[in-house]
């Protein structure tokens, strides 16, 4: 179990600028420390590594104590065993894929180092380019070596600080499940940063949600991301509502698939894909409509039945979240508000288009 | 004459540059990758010998390592032994003329390393020390070979801090430079001319080693 609780000031022209100010806690499986660009992700990542020292707090990895202002610990980055992987690779490019993986590996005996390379490299998949220096490798088959590298040293966590955001896009869904599967095979805790909100609910067994320096959000990543508890955390994940499910039927002829999302289901546009497919769906909060009385004849090919959980007021809209078994996320007006009278805990049936659904890579 | 003047400047250069290469790149870490008091001064005392004119930089090591000198009265009370008008002074004065252009080359390549290589090293264990000879002395492998060639032609070339320190003595401190100076102004031409080409072709020589070097040929 990481534990973590740090602050630091960061100055800008002598006046007080960011100021980091986070406290959580991470456990087994993949936990996703999510937020906008400038939100301290990587400062706080950096400082469990103990790349950034902060100014004050308190860091500890089950038994180990990396930092303690208050006792004045600040263990060395060596001795920290965090393995971390870095957005654009920094694969050392004098070296060769296996050198680079063997450069961090534990095993003392040279026949022992060379089977523990060769099995680090198989377990990411490119055990073929074993011999290849980083400059002939793709940015997908880097990072895998990277990944590698880090996991040879034996890391007590893996921290992946926007790990596929240099990758192209279909390597990225791939090596995402890859990382997973990873992750499952060694039981080494991953902290994984992302800006991706498709990324992280692949991804994420848990998810920290961080804006302006604070975690102001954390549970379930959908969870999370379809309900907001707070403004700031509203502002963070966006409008966007995210399902995942799987392709249940299709009826071309009418120009619809059908997606089961466990709850229920979800009519969308006819899509070429294998029933059972998992599919991550998108819909914006502003494309739903709200009714308190159930419609039947309308265009709006999807009417699900749910609860107002709570209402959020963010300047002129209102943030509604409905628990309809999955909770979403709707934007109104404060005047939708007013003349429904939305307040937790009334009945409202909620109306989508299919075309509302869009399919999130 | 002549191969009493290379002989010694054979010496005197390889001793300069071999002491260059390792005194400067230490000089360039620090100035590269720490900070500490005093280090925009001791920036500005290595580059020094570069703007000042060598006679000058010569006044000043006469000043310093002198049988009066400085840090010279030590040594010849120690030891009775003083630098002037030895083989030695002529070394010292080529790696003091050399030094400035073996830290700017070295400082600029360890500075355009990504730091974030250093520390991804860190953290798969391995020390600061460990981490400098694997992967940031490989990584700024070019720059640091370009200082130590740089080095080389300016110590082989070093003439007034050299004259200032060491005088101009033959077979104990006349170097290949004095030594084509000394030639034409005697008046024998010759002399001067077979040294300067000695000089030219060592010179092309260790231009084209470095290429080499640098760029090696790939492999098909």
């Amino acid at each position: 179990m990481l534990n973590v609780t740090i602050r630091k000031q960061f100055a800008s022209n002598g006046r007080a600028g960011f100021a980091l100010d986070a406290a959580f806690a991470a456990n087994q499986g993949i936990t996703v420390l999510f937020g906008a660009s400038g939100s301290g992700k990587t400062t706080t990542l950096r400082s469990i590594a103990g790349m950034v020292t902060p100014d004050a707090g308190r860091i500890s990895l089950g038994e180990s104590l990396y930092f303690d202002s208050a006792t004045r610990v600040n263990l060395a980055i060596q001795k920290r065993r965090v393995g971390f992987v870095f957005q654009d690779y920094l694969l050392f490019p004098h070296l060769t894929a296996a050198e680079n993986v063997a450069y961090g590996a534990k095993s003392r005996h040279d026949h022992e180092r060379r089977r523990h390379v060769d099995e680090m490299l198989k377990l990411v998949g490119v055990d073929y380019a074993s011999e290849c220096r980083p400059g002939e490798l793709s940015g997908g088959e880097q990072q895998r070596v990277a990944l590698a590298r880090a996991l040879a040293s034996e890391p007590a966590i893996l921290l992946l600080d926007e790990p596929l955001s240099a990758v192209d896009v279909t390597t990225r869904a791939r090596l995402l499940d890859e990382i997973v599967e990873v992750q499952r095979k060694t039981g080494i805790p991953f902290l994984y940063v992302t800006h991706s909100p498709a990324d992280a609910v692949r991804i994420g067994d848990h998810l920290l949600l961080m804006a302006e320096g604070r975690i102001v959000q954390q549970g379930k990543p959908l969870e999370v991301f379809n309900a907001p508890l707070n403004v700031p955390a509203a502002r963070v994940v966006g409008t966007e509502n995210i399902l995942v499910g799987q392709v249940a039927a299709h009826q071309p002829e009418e120009g619809i698939s059908i997606v089961d999302l466990g709850h229920c289901r979800m009519v969308i546009p006819s899509v070429e894909l294998a029933e059972g497919t998992r599919i991550t769906l998108g819909i914006r909060a502003e494309d739903i409509i709200i009714s308190r009385e159930r419609v039947n004849r309308t265009s709006a090919r999807n009417l699900i039945a749910g609860t107002v959980k709570h209402l959020l007021r963010d300047g002129e809209s209102v943030e509604l979240v409905a628990d309809c078994g999955i909770d979403l996320k709707v934007r109104i007006t404060p005047q939708a508000e007013h003349a429904l009278e939305l307040a937790p805990g009334v009945e409202i049936y909620l109306l989508i288009k299919a075309s509302s659904c869009h399919i999130l890579p | 004459m002549i191969w009493s003047a290379f002989k010694l400047s054979a010496l005197a250069v390889s001793v300069a540059t071999l002491a260059v290469a390792l005194a400067g790149t230490v000089l360039a870490f620090l100035l590269a990758r720490r900070e500490f008091r005093g280090k925009e001064a001791l920036d500005s005392l290595v580059t020094l010998p570069m703007v000042l004119p060598p006679t000058v930089t010569g006044y000043y090591l006469i000043l310093l390592l002198g049988r009066r000198g400085l840090l010279g009265k030590y040594l010849f009370a120690l030891t009775g032994w003083t630098v002037a008008f030895t083989w030695e002074a002529a070394a010292i004065a080529a790696g003091v003329m050399a030094l400035p252009l073996m830290v700017k080359s070295a400082r600029a390549a360890l500075e355009s390393i990504d730091r974030r290589y250093e520390l991804v090293s860190f953290s798969l264990g391995k020390s600061e020390l460990e981490t400098f000879f694997r992967v940031t002395l490989p990584l700024a492998s070019r720059g640091i070979l370009a200082g130590v060639v740089l080095s080389f032609a300016r110590a082989l070339g070093e003439f007034g801090a050299t004259l200032m320190l060491a005088g101009n003595i033959r077979g104990k401190t006349q170097t290949m430079p004095l030594a084509i100076y000394e030639a034409f102004i005697s008046g024998d031409g010759q002399k001067a001319q077979v040294m300067a080409v000695i000089l030219t072709l060592t010179s092309i020589s260790v231009i084209y080693l470095t290429n080499v070097l640098t760029h090696p040929p790939k492999a098909a």
